[in-house]
């Protein structure tokens, strides 16, 4: 590899699927650049193809078209190679049930030719990094989500990958061990594993992403640091929902756009997005102005642009909708 | 070498995992039992009967209970396959450097040793009983158990892969059990039956293994029926595993 800071770099990636009658195409020529040490996330909703792209990086899947370099080899020509230098972590996690969690990491590091001895030294260090302890001589099939979680990371990084791929890593975690599940995959980037990190959560995705790609429909429709990202969407948001449906919130939006504070307004189920340089001062101007024109309000509020206003502005549709009716995962 | 290493190790995983599993030790190793002490008293009285030339009842029986055995140790791999592949065991074991055929055979093998362990318990305990054992005939038949071991089982990981659903490849199976084991003559010797049914049953591998088991365990080992039975046995071995091997190459979801 020509630098040495690039552990990952994929060009015009493509993967289609042919299903009964038509041609899906899941991953329309994706461009990926991953730096050593980043956390990379890869946000999109499911079905947007982010688990297809996984899977050919990982030499789960072959590779239509397109180019992919991981760890210093190329995808297509060495999976075998490739394969030595990552880690990877399905959605499903892979743990085998009917073994001990210790004895699951030793056969894992087995698997990639550590002795016995040094994998078990290995197994050790990482039950204690990751908190498992007081399990590790159970079988899987006792372990709570949030264990077999810590456990399939431990499998994923016991032979030390250049890079750690994880699908979904906290989808069914309670808010409790979602957040310590966070904690543990900063602690990974810290120690040096580079971590590539799909996500249908946006909050993930903001708070762990050291870069961040979204992605919808098999492409890539924005990228950058997550600040970089929320930049583009200056000022605040504030979303307005009438009391009203059906005409008024398209007469709303007629309104307000020719307020000269308003930079962009964006529609979204009930609801209503303005753009604001600052809201606060914007605010009282909206409701003067609606007050006027006879519309009653159901709700109002001010937000700081997320991801998701990032999303609806590339997409003109909300990742938080989509989560929410596809919550309890589907595959991505 | 990587790929002894790589099997070793997949085959102990499930080796020892049924091991210490008592519920699974009991029933695998009480089923045979079951057929000696609960089915093979039924034959005595056929013994002079056609079809039992020898009179020995046990040296019939038993070959073919052991056959059944095996027939069964292959057929049911593919329950486990099915499991690891919803639970995502399989697909993190193809993302390691583990040798692709080490991760097919792994499981078969270990299934393979468990099922040689019952049979040579059973022919143990059928000593007293009054079955003589020719070791070199036993020996010769314990290799074409083997290659029955590994074509079923890898037939039957193959549906597994191609299914994915425990409902539809328990139904495959079962439908496809009883026929072969019916035209195999593993309880009563198709000498017995109808000239059709013993031209049908030449279409089953299970058929030539049974009877070449039984010319095997009274010591004939040049006789025909196990020359043919190696004939039909070995290549069909040879090209289903290469065809499963393909399957499971190919495995992607």
């Amino acid at each position: 590899m020509v630098n040495d800071d690039l552990v990952l770099k994929t060009v015009n990636l493509k993967k289609s699927f042919t299903t009964k009658k038509k041609i899906v195409e899941a991953v329309r020529g994706v461009d990926i650049v991953v730096k050593k040490g980043q956390i990379y996330g890869f946000l999109g909703p499911n079905g947007a193809g982010k688990t297809t792209t996984l899977r050919m990086l990982t030499t789960l899947l072959p590779i239509d078209e397109g180019e992919a370099m991981v760890a210093g080899y190329d995808v297509k020509r060495q999976p075998g190679e490739v394969r030595k230098h990552i880690g990877y972590v399905s959605q499903l996690g892979g743990a085998d049930d009917q073994a001990t969690g210790r004895d699951d990491l030793i056969l894992q590091a087995q698997l990639y030719g550590v002795s016995l001895s040094a994998s078990k030294k290995r197994a050790k260090e990482l039950i204690d990094a990751l908190q498992l302890s007081e399990y590790a001589d159970r079988k899987v099939t006792t372990y709570s989500g949030g264990q077999r979680r810590r456990l399939d990371i431990a499998i994923g990084i016991m032979h030390r990958p250049d890079i750690l791929f994880l699908d979904e890593p906290t989808t069914g975690l309670d808010p409790q061990n979602r957040a310590n599940m966070w904690q543990q995959i900063r602690m990974l980037r810290d120690n040096g594993t580079t971590i590539f990190l799909t996500t249908h959560y946006l909050e993930e995705a903001d708070i762990l992403s050291d870069y961040l790609t979204i992605m919808d429909h098999g492409k890539i429709v924005a990228e950058g640091t997550p600040r970089e990202l929320k930049r583009q969407i200056s000022g605040d948001a504030v979303i307005i929902k009438p009391k009203q449906e059906g005409k008024t919130i398209e007469k709303i939006q007629k309104y307000v756009s020719n307020l000269s504070f308003v930079k962009d307004t964006r529609v979204e189920g009930e609801s209503i997005h303005l753009y604001v340089e600052d809201g606060t001062q914007a605010l009282p101007q909206i409701f003067s102005l609606l007050e006027s024109k006879k519309i009653g309000l159901d709700t109002v509020s001010l937000a700081e642009p997320s991801l998701d206003d990032v999303f609806l502005k590339q997409t003109g549709r909300s990742l938080r909708d989509g989560e929410k009716k596809t919550e309890g995962g589907a595959r991505g | 070498m990587k790929l002894f290493k790589d099997i070793e190790l997949l085959i102990k995983r499930p080796f020892l995992q049924e091991f210490h599993n008592p519920t699974w030790l009991f029933v695998s190793g009480s089923t045979p039992l079951m057929y000696l002490v609960l089915f093979m008293p039924l034959l005595k009285r056929l013994a002079s009967g056609p079809g039992f030339s020898s009179g020995n009842v046990i040296q019939l029986f038993l070959p073919g209970i052991i056959a059944l055995l095996a027939f069964g140790t292959g057929n049911f791999a593919g329950f486990s396959t099915i499991f690891e592949l919803r639970n995502g065991f399989i697909e993190r074991l193809r993302v390691t450097p583990a040798s692709r055929f080490a991760l097919l055979m792994g499981p078969i093998v270990s299934s393979m040793v468990w099922s040689l362990i019952f049979a040579t318990v059973i022919i143990g305990l059928s000593v007293p009983f009054g079955f003589h054992i020719h070791l070199l005939g036993l020996l010769v038949y314990a290799i074409l158990l083997i290659l029955m071991i590994i074509l079923f089982s890898s037939i039957s990981t193959s549906l597994a892969i191609l299914t994915r659903e425990i409902s539809t490849f328990a139904a495959i199976v079962n439908g496809v059990n009883l026929p072969l084991i019916l035209l195999a003559g593993v309880m009563l010797p198709l000498s017995l039956a109808p000239h059709w049914m013993r031209l049908v049953a030449h279409i089953n591998p299970l058929y030539y293994v049974v009877e070449a088991g039984r010319a095997l365990a009274n010591g004939q080992i040049g006789v025909s029926v196990v020359t043919e039975a190696f004939a039909i046995m070995v290549p069909l071995t040879i090209v289903i595993l290469w065809w499963s091997m393909r399957i499971y190459r190919r495995a992607v979801s």
